[in-house]
């Protein structure tokens, strides 16, 4: 398991690249509460207006991109070509071309890594990536034994066959398949792996409820000091991110009760996991010679990325590690250590997950046993993490995160200046991690 | 609030009239009434009830005009007017558009359509509602509307006209923000009556252009849906009984549910202010499969003339002519 997890040899190795691709800048739309302010809005719509955004932001109206890379988690089957489509309604170039991608909570993340590459390999000059999920629009499908009679009954060449088929539907067909948010493989809810990894790793409840306080402080102070002024553009009425509470405190996150795990050993709440969110988020990449022709800023340079995958199903890894993994095989190819860092962006999908994370890359034995190192990573300088507050303040509209972390820890390491370093770690459904370097212009 | 606390209006100058100076700009006459005076402004507590309204307007078919027709001399108001972002994006779905900040214009004209009804329905009001015919259809959006903003709506009758069918008049409307006219509609109606002598010729007959953008199928219940999105509960619309019983073998598309479903065709290439003319034809039975047509533009150009017929193009059903103002 180890050594096929981490490549043995730790030694740079990285290939060169013809260019850099860099980010210019990002948008959202702030993201609301499922049920909330964007309850009516499709993705359609929202991924429109986060484009939208972002054009008039840079003056693109009218104007062709390389490409636009983006993604829903939750998609309605009309909706196959989504990207496209938005961007047909949006103020791009109708010749802008367009595709769907998916790798469920790490879409986000991983379009930016898709149209980065391309970029860096001279296939585009520029590109847009992203991503978009509705909780609140959610795809609700017909049942099994009611779509195959529904197929059955529209193939059929005669009444009579028509009849027969649909005489086939028996009253529990009727009933509808909304989508859960459950490994389709173990039956378990993404709460309740998680709280088996917490269990294991014994993340304390206080320990998870004070991260999730930070983060509504620090993402609270973030909108206010302005910080999202140029990375958000309000949408149907809202101007901040519906699930942030400002005053929230420890003593508040302490009187929910468990809603993941059982009995004595459960810690996780409503109040430190993610809640269920609506929203979109874009970034926009180019090369340095196209974002100078255009006079537009350059906040930060893609470095690389890594994604891993974990083997959850068996049990022999908790279903949100896999950053764990991806990360030291990151490092590892890029001849850094996890303390190189000015800012580290792991997304919250729950406190504990972050917080187990932190302590695999803490753990001697971990490091040793799993991936192949003779020390430990080690500690991070927490002040570093997270400082402007992520997914439990913000929301978490699945494929929507990852555009939002990497335009705000883009213009986090252009304030810092040129040479800063960031790392984006996200967790995903399926057993996935996808990780990735910036560095600040 | 009345006329005369907005200045705007009085300053002047950016009257819409048409290109040629002739034309009965959409809002060009909006402040005075048939008599050329100020009209009395009625302001309303709250959006008038569709429903009722359309079982009050059945009474007023007895109505038969004389010689001596007089229209309403009062505007209708209605402040404060937020949206309901529900019904706009029903409304939106139904139409063909996608949920925005920016209202759809024809969405304004949905806003302002219980007012033009309550007046269409009132005492004041010389003719049967029913029976009334929808022809003709201009707006001009001003600036984008955004869907935080609250207006003012307002709806009158104007410009009672000789027809060759009988008579003309129109249900003007107009939306503001704060002082700022944002947008103006005017809904031409035609009354079947004898037509007169002084009757104008028809005008220009509009060019149906040849390239075909869209293919549109439209389901039978769309009346309905459009109705309940709209609130335009008119039983022409509705089904083909309560059609028959006004001559329709069948119900019909509203005609704003087609100008709307150009309109929405249309973006995102309309820009932040226009205007649209639009001239109702041939109603569209339900269902059926109707026709975008448009003359052909470049990339991000909105064609300026466009036409819904029938499939085989033998049928019109809807021209317009788009243009910025």
């Amino acid at each position: 398991m180890s050594e096929q997890q981490m490549t043995s040899v730790p030694q740079p190795q990285t290939v060169p690249v013809p260019r850099d691709a860099v980010i210019v800048g990002g948008n959202r739309i702030p993201f609301g509460k499922a049920g909330g302010a964007y309850a009516s809005a499709s993705n359609q719509a929202m991924l429109t207006a986060a484009l939208d955004g972002l054009v008039a932001r840079f003056g693109l109206a009218g104007q062709q991109v390389g490409e636009v890379a983006a993604g829903a988690v939750l998609k309605h089957s009309r909706d196959f070509n989504l990207t496209r489509e938005s961007v047909l309604g949006s103020a791009l170039a109708p010749t802008t071309p367009a595709y769907d991608l998916q790798q469920a909570c790490g879409t986000g993340l991983e379009t930016v890594i898709q149209v980065a590459n391309k970029i860096r390999l001279g296939q585009l000059d520029s590109g847009i990536a992203g991503g978009v999920d509705s909780a609140s629009d959610a795809p609700i499908a017909v049942g099994e034994g009611l779509r195959k009679a529904l197929i059955k009954a529209n193939a059929a060449r005669t009444p009579m066959q028509r009849v027969k088929a649909l005489a086939g539907i028996r009253p529990g067909d009727l009933a509808p398949e909304t989508p859960r948010n459950a490994e389709p493989r173990t039956g378990l809810s993404m709460g309740e792996h998680q709280a088996r990894t917490a269990l294991q790793w014994g993340v304390p409840r206080e320990a998870q409820d004070e991260l999730a306080v930070a983060s509504h402080h620090h993402l609270a102070r973030a909108w206010d000091s302005g910080f999202f002024d140029d990375l958000a553009t309000g949408f149907l009425r809202l101007s901040r991110d519906e699930g942030l509470r400002p005053d929230t405190s420890v003593e508040r996150l302490a009187q929910l009760q468990p809603v993941f795990g059982r009995g004595e050993g459960a810690t996780m709440t409503a109040g430190n996991s993610t809640p269920l969110s609506d929203g979109a988020a874009v970034v926009l990449l180019s090369t340095r010679e196209w974002a100078a022709e255009r006079h537009l800023p350059v906040l930060a340079r893609f470095v690389d990325a890594e994604v891993a995958a974990v083997d959850y199903v068996s049990g022999d890894e908790g279903l949100l590690m896999a950053p764990a993994y991806a990360v030291p095989r990151l490092l590892a190819r890029r001849g850094l250590t996890l303390q190189d860092f000015d800012c580290y962006e792991i997304h919250e999908a729950f406190a504990s997950t972050v917080l187990a994370t932190l302590k695999a890359w803490e753990s001697e034995e971990f490091c040793r046993d799993r991936l192949g190192l003779d020390a430990p990573l080690g500690r991070i300088d927490r002040d570093r993490l997270n400082v402007n507050g992520s997914s439990l303040a913000a929301g978490h509209p699945f494929a929507a995160t990852g555009g939002r972390i990497v335009a705000t820890l883009a213009k986090l390491l252009s304030e810092k200046g040129p040479g800063s370093r960031g790392l984006v770690s996200i967790c995903a459904a399926g057993g996935q991690g996808v990780v990735a370097i910036l560095e600040g212009c | 609030m009345t006329d005369d606390d907005n200045p705007d209006r009085r300053v002047g100058g950016n009257a819409p009239t048409g290109a040629d100076g002739t034309d009965r700009g959409v809002g060009a006459d909006a402040p005075t009434g048939p008599d050329g005076h100020d009209l009395d402004v009625r302001l309303l507590d709250s959006a008038p009830n569709l429903s009722g309204l359309f079982a009050r307007a059945a009474a007023t078919g007895a109505r038969r005009p004389g010689s001596e027709v007089r229209l309403p001399t009062h505007r209708l108001m209605l402040a404060d007017v937020g949206q309901d972002v529900r019904r706009l994006a029903d409304y939106s779905e139904v139409t063909g558009g996608v949920l925005s900040d920016r209202l759809p214009a024809t969405w304004l004209h949905v806003l302002t359509f219980p007012l033009q009804v309550s007046l269409m329905a009132g005492r004041e009001f010389p003719f049967p509602m029913l029976g009334m015919v929808h022809v003709a259809n201009a707006m001009t959006q001003r600036r984008p509307v955004l869907v935080g903003e609250t207006l003012t709506l307002s709806s009158w009758a104007d410009n009672l006209l000789p027809h060759r069918r009988g008579r003309t008049v129109d249900l003007l409307g107009e939306a503001r923000v704060g002082g700022e006219v944002v947008w103006e509609g005017r809904s031409t109606y035609l009354v079947r009556g004898q037509g007169g002598d002084e009757a104008p010729a028809r005008g220009e007959e509009h060019v149906i252009p040849e390239v075909e953008l869209a293919t549109w199928r439209l389901p039978g219940n769309l009346g309905r849906r459009y109705a309940k999105v709209s609130g335009d509960v008119n039983p022409i619309h509705l089904s083909a009984l309560s059609a028959k019983a006004f001559g329709f073998p069948r119900a019909i598309a509203h005609g704003m549910w087609t100008h709307a479903r150009v309109l929405a065709a249309l973006q995102p290439r309309l820009p932040g202010a226009f205007r649209v003319d639009v001239q109702f034809a041939k109603p569209v039975m339900l269902p059926s499969t109707v026709v975008l047509r448009g003359t052909s533009t470049g990339l991000t150009g909105v064609p300026e003339a466009l036409a819904v017929t029938s499939r085989d193009g033998g049928r019109t059903h809807l021209t317009a002519q788009v243009r910025d103002v």
